[in-house]
């Protein structure tokens, strides 16, 4: 049994003294299986190295008759100047463990070959991973502590840990961490949610995915603000990736759709993938996912708007191709005659449109909050730019009707009394996602303009217009200059 | 108060064969990732300091330095250099070295004070081996006298490395607080050198000199070992009643550092 008891955590740092763990209490017994669930930085590897003992408490007391082992598959502890053999000898050493059986083992499972025999510093993560893992697996431990296991090496590889783990020593205790509440939910059995330096605890995942998901969602809208804006189109769609991905809130949504696709729930899927990609519209996988989901649920316009929009974003052609094709075949055309436009990473007016460029387009030059998906689907077909995208919208009637104001001013040369001025001392931040986005598109700051500013002026979606051109938005994008020059009748 | 996990409180014999057992695979840790197995591999370990001391002493007689008394040039230089590398050797290792290991710490058995151990060990003997092989060799060559009293010596050079090991903890464990540690130990350690009793025999100094150098706790085992090696040729002054309590204040001073050091660890 290990005892963990009122323990206390405090780092210093260059800014006074983190409380990172706030007493925090459990019991972890033989076969139990601890998952901790827990945002970024809430403290999960703080926790591990303190079970572990490499760490001591600031105040409280862990107390364990068990053997605990270091963090599972941390390939920190190589001597990276060191060979493999070196590295299982050393550990056999240190754990008085008979060498030639371990260094049997770890040449069966780590599949390392010759490379056994030559520095860890020549190897590739993948290699480190699995030398790791197969080091963990020679001592054995009564508790196991494990952290994020889930995050190199192929399928096959997961599949022989878990075999090793949860097979062969499913009987040990484990406490294990991991950004994927998937992995926790199928291998423990006790969950925990860390949060604010305490630990809840729950015998059932649901009731701990909830209460995890309750205290990210408090979080995240704060969170999201923290982020600068991107100088232009091309690295907003590049950034995108890794910033969501980091967010919190962002991989909670898309766990959840990641389940209910899973399970064939394929139109409430699509929902969540819609709610996750609201919070980073230029994430292209996603939208992968989300045309995916509606293919599944017969929704076959939408899928194909939502392929295209992954394209444009620069998810290959070749990947999705066969996709395409089924749902435009539903669609009853041809792929030849619509070819699908792939991202390339020039300025904005001579990318591919996607989905998100429509709706925002939409919102600022025609006051429309939401689009037929058919329409959205025509406009994507029609257009290889974001140029001519937005061209065709301001010749559209709607456009006239929507900024008739601004069209009266700009003919009488007093545009910018068009914007309202609420919008003063705002920041950047505080503005919606979609004005953001826009405010990037329109006014690249590689562009020579100010996203930031833009942004700020934005409070109203009636502003976006007026503000954009005010800026000197869409510098260069010759053919929407030439549409609204139409419109102004010079 | 706190405490890391516990098992079965081990008996004293138990916990010294594991002590051994983390001392020796930590050594040939440092041996492999150290000289590696290419060339001459672990030799280097004694190699080094041999070239170093033979280096020294040809260049002292070369150039005839003045010492102050009539030993021969060569016995002067070898028991004052191979000093010099004994006292400066193991800060200048230990310095940094937990920093360096810290991922070692996932293993429970391995505390701080086993880094700084093998090293010192390493170090001690590495310095040893060369002093003793080089002192065989010019005996053998009729350059150099056998030692007049063995035991005096190998005293007097166990008071060097004892003085240089407590150091070299104190100074390794600050460093981990502080990186100025490490900064200001090149110069220190250069400004000792002549102060240490490697140039110099205390005997040929004026009286407020002696009176000077001898606080420096080195100088009494340069000066013992001296003793040792040719004590009715030279008079050597040293005061064990001086470098013993002050060596056993620092050592006490190093196990604090330690123990403060390893209680605020912190891993990656």
């Amino acid at each position: 049994m290990i005892r963990v008891q009122d323990v206390h955590k405090v780092y210093e740092t260059r800014f006074g003294e983190t409380h990172v763990l706030n007493g925090i209490n459990f019991n972890l017994a033989m076969g139990e299986r601890l998952g901790v669930l827990g945002r970024n930085g809430a403290g999960k590897s703080t926790l591990i190295r303190l079970i572990s003992g490499a760490e001591l408490p600031t105040s409280g007391r862990i107390t364990s008759d068990l053997s605990i082992s270091w963090p599972l598959a941390f390939s920190g502890a190589f001597q990276p100047m060191l060979t493999g053999i070196d590295n299982v000898r050393f550990i056999s050493r240190i754990y008085d463990q008979d060498f030639d059986k371990n260094i049997a083992f770890v040449e069966d499972f780590a599949e390392l070959g010759p490379y056994l025999r030559e520095e860890v510093r020549t190897y590739s993560s993948g290699m480190r991973a699995r030398l790791a893992f197969a080091i963990s697996m020679i001592i054995e431990f009564d508790c196991f502590l494990i952290d994020e296991v889930g995050a190199v090496g192929d399928a096959r590889f997961h599949e022989r840990c878990n075999r090793e783990l949860f097979g062969k020593r499913g009987d040990r205790a484990m406490v294990i961490i991991s950004h994927d509440a998937g992995y926790i939910r199928d291998h423990c059995n006790k969950f925990g949610v860390l949060h604010e330096g305490k630990l809840g605890l729950f015998d059932d995942f649901e009731l701990a995915y909830s209460d995890f998901r309750e205290k990210i969602g408090l979080e995240s809208a704060q969170r999201s603000k923290s982020e600068g804006l991107a100088v232009d189109r091309t690295q907003l769609i590049e950034n995108t990736h890794t910033v969501a991905v980091r967010d919190d809130g962002f991989r909670v949504i898309v766990q959840e759709a990641d389940w209910l696709r899973d399970e064939g729930h394929w139109a409430r899927a699509e929902k969540s993938y819609a709610r996750a990609l609201n919070l980073y519209p230029y994430q292209r996988s996603y939208w992968v996912q989300l045309a995916h989901c509606a293919k599944e649920a017969g929704d076959f316009a939408r899928a194909e708007a939502a392929y295209r929009t992954a394209c444009a974003l620069g998810e290959p052609v070749a990947d999705v191709r066969e996709h395409v094709r089924f749902v435009m075949g539903k669609l009853g055309v041809a792929e030849k005659d619509y070819p699908v436009a792939s991202y390339s990473s020039v300025t904005a007016k001579n990318q591919p449109p996607a989905w998100p460029d429509v709706t925002n387009f939409a919102h600022a030059a025609w006051h429309e909050d939401a689009l037929e998906d058919e329409e959205i689907l025509d406009l994507l077909r029609a257009h290889e730019t974001c140029d001519s995208l937005l061209a065709t919208m301001v010749a559209d009637p709607r456009f006239a009707n929507a900024q008739h104001a601004w069209i009266e001013a700009r003919r009488k040369d007093r545009s910018d009394q068009a914007v309202s001025r609420e919008s003063e001392g705002r920041s950047a931040h505080d503005a919606e996602t979609w004005v953001r986005n826009l405010a990037v598109i329109a006014c690249p700051a590689s562009g020579g303009c100010d996203p930031a500013s833009a942004a700020a002026r934005i409070s109203v979606v009636q502003d976006a217009w007026p503000v954009l051109l005010d800026e000197g938005g869409f510098p260069g994008w010759a053919a929407t200059h030439a549409a609204i020059r139409k419109q102004l009748g010079r | 108060m706190a405490s890391e996990p516990t098992q079965r409180v081990p008996t004293l014999w138990e916990s010294a064969r594991v002590q051994k057992r983390i001392l020796s695979a930590l050594l040939i840790r440092e041996i492999l990732t150290r000289y590696g197995r290419h060339n001459i591999g672990f030799l280097w370990l004694f190699v080094e300091p041999m070239i170093f001391t033979l280096g020294v002493t040809a260049l002292w007689t070369a150039t005839k330095s003045v010492h102050g008394s009539d030993l021969p040039i060569v016995a002067f230089a070898l028991t004052g250099y191979s000093s010099v590398l004994l006292w400066r050797n193991m800060p200048g290792r230990c310095i940094g070295a937990l920093q360096a290991n810290i991922p070692l710490m996932y293993h429970r058995n391995i505390r701080p004070l086993d880094i700084y151990f093998s090293r010192i060990l390493l170090e001690f003997g590495g310095a040893t081996i060369s002093f003793a092989t080089l002192s065989v060799l010019f005996i053998s060559l009729g350059m150099l006298d056998p030692p007049e009293d063995f035991l005096k010596v190998v005293a007097g050079w166990l008071v060097i490395a004892w003085f240089g090991a407590v150091l070299a903890i104190t100074l390794g464990a600050m460093s981990h607080e502080n990186e100025l540690v490490d900064k200001f130990w090149h110069p220190a350690s250069y400004l000792l050198f002549p102060l240490s009793g490697a140039g110099f025999l205390v005997a040929a100094l004026p009286p407020f000199a002696q009176e000077i150098v001898l606080w420096i706790p080195m100088v009494h085992g340069v000066e013992m070992v001296r003793d040792g090696y040719f004590g009715s040729q030279a008079r050597a002054i040293y005061d064990l009643s001086y470098v013993i309590p002050v060596s056993l204040m620092l050592n006490v001073v190093a196990l604090m550092m330690v123990r403060y050091v390893s209680r605020r660890l912190v891993l990656e």
